[in-house]
């Protein structure tokens, strides 16, 4: 019986949190909307923007934020292409390679 | 009796009313569905707030973002979601006359969103504190509102739900205490895992300012939200009252019908007796 190559539990729980990846990059989902329009919704590399301590980034793998944006433009670095929204107040939430952007809250 | 012509102008009057109030019919039901798809929509950015909110304040009473020492007005703020203007049936009166049995001018100051509903309230001899027009933009800037709600001990905001298209209904909650009652169901039993605290998340600028930040955006939302439903059950209500006059309209025109042709052979029953009447005179004096 030839031998074959089985994960062991724990690299197959590695794979399972690791996250998405898009031409090798690592991507994590990104929604930001307001009550009645969603401005993106998709998988980025990155997103940027602004609170009261200063400019800050968020890449995949992030830990657990939740903060209040200031007005600032939100970038945003995506395979689809780079986007960047203007905020006035917003609200934000990154859990688990998930990032919500609230808007008009 | 009356003359055909007469009734036939009445006639013709009831038709155009028929035609209208159908317009109007067909226009609130195209404004049902916009509505309520936005309400729809709205609803599902409302409960994701909701849900981060509900594992944030598990143990914090609600007190509308004032500060500590913020002094508020000891009187409860009646707060009343009326129409813009009639044709919304017999919704805006039915919201009054439950504030008229709850209301106490030593208790109660009021402030009303929408022109009907002020129009109704001095007609039943009650002087509103604050007045609004209802918005009719998809975003409503709530902040004036919020700024008042702030002011007061307490809140109550009277309101019409939407049920079905045949049904709406009118209600009353205390603000504070729906607010609230969303941070008490978030118990750790419940929330579990999903609990953000200062242990599982990292808070900009702090913990304290994100969670003083949602709640003011939990109110704002909570309004907005009720802002959203009077507005569907408006919609509901004046096509159902416009589906009514319609009928109504088409039964009159049927029965003025009725009677224009009873009238016309009257008529004609009349000039020919008055013929025969002649014939026969004619024929008694040629004899």
């Amino acid at each position: 019986m030839a031998d074959v190559d089985t994960p062991q539990a724990d690299e197959l729980a590695k794979e399972e949190s690791a996250p998405a990846r898009r031409s090798g990059k690592p991507t994590m989902q990104v929604k930001v909307y307001a009550p009645f329009k969603v401005y993106f919704e998709g998988e980025a590399s990155s997103v940027s923007a602004v609170n009261a301590t200063g400019p800050f980034d968020v890449l995949p793998r992030h830990h657990n934020f939740l903060c209040m944006l200031v007005p600032c433009n939100l970038a945003i670095v995506s395979p689809a292409g780079n986007k960047t929204i203007k905020i006035s107040r917003a609200l934000m939430h990154v859990k688990a390679d998930s990032v919500v952007v609230f808007m008009d809250v | 009796m009356r003359r055909p012509l007469q009734i036939k102008a009445e006639e013709d009057s009831v038709r155009s009313v028929v035609s209208l109030t159908s317009a109007l019919e067909t226009l609130s039901s195209m404004q049902i569905a916009k509505t309520k798809n936005k309400v729809l929509i709205s609803n599902q950015f409302f409960d994701e707030v909701w849900n981060i909110y509900k594992q944030i304040r598990v143990d914090v009473m609600f007190n509308f973002g004032r500060k500590i020492d913020e002094k508020p007005i000891e009187k409860e703020l009646l707060i009343l979601i009326t129409a813009k203007a009639g044709l919304s049936g017999d919704i805006d009166n039915r919201l009054i006359k439950k504030v008229v049995d709850h209301y106490d001018e030593t208790k109660n100051d009021v402030l009303v969103i929408g022109h009907h509903g002020a129009l109704k309230l001095k007609q039943a001899h009650i002087d509103h504190t604050y007045y609004f027009d209802l918005p009719e933009h998809d975003y409503i800037n709530v902040d004036p509102l919020m700024d008042i709600t702030r002011k007061y001990a307490k809140s109550r905001i009277f309101y019409q739900h939407y049920i079905s298209l045949s049904q709406q209904d009118i209600k009353d909650v205390d603000l504070s205490e729906v607010v609230s009652s969303k941070g008490r169901t978030a118990d750790l039993s419940t929330v579990g895992k999903d609990l953000v605290t200062e242990k599982t998340y990292i808070f900009e600028p702090s913990s304290y300012q994100v969670a003083a930040y949602l709640e003011n955006s939990i109110l704002r939302l909570t309004i907005s939200q009720f802002i959203y439903d009077s507005r569907l059950a408006q919609v509901a209500s004046r096509f159902k009252a416009m589906s009514a006059a319609k009928e109504r309209s088409i039964a009159n025109a049927a029965e003025l019908r009725l009677e224009f042709n009873r009238a016309k052979r009257n008529l004609v029953d009349t000039r020919l007796k008055e013929s025969l009447a002649g014939l026969k005179k004619i024929r008694a004096g040629g004899a």
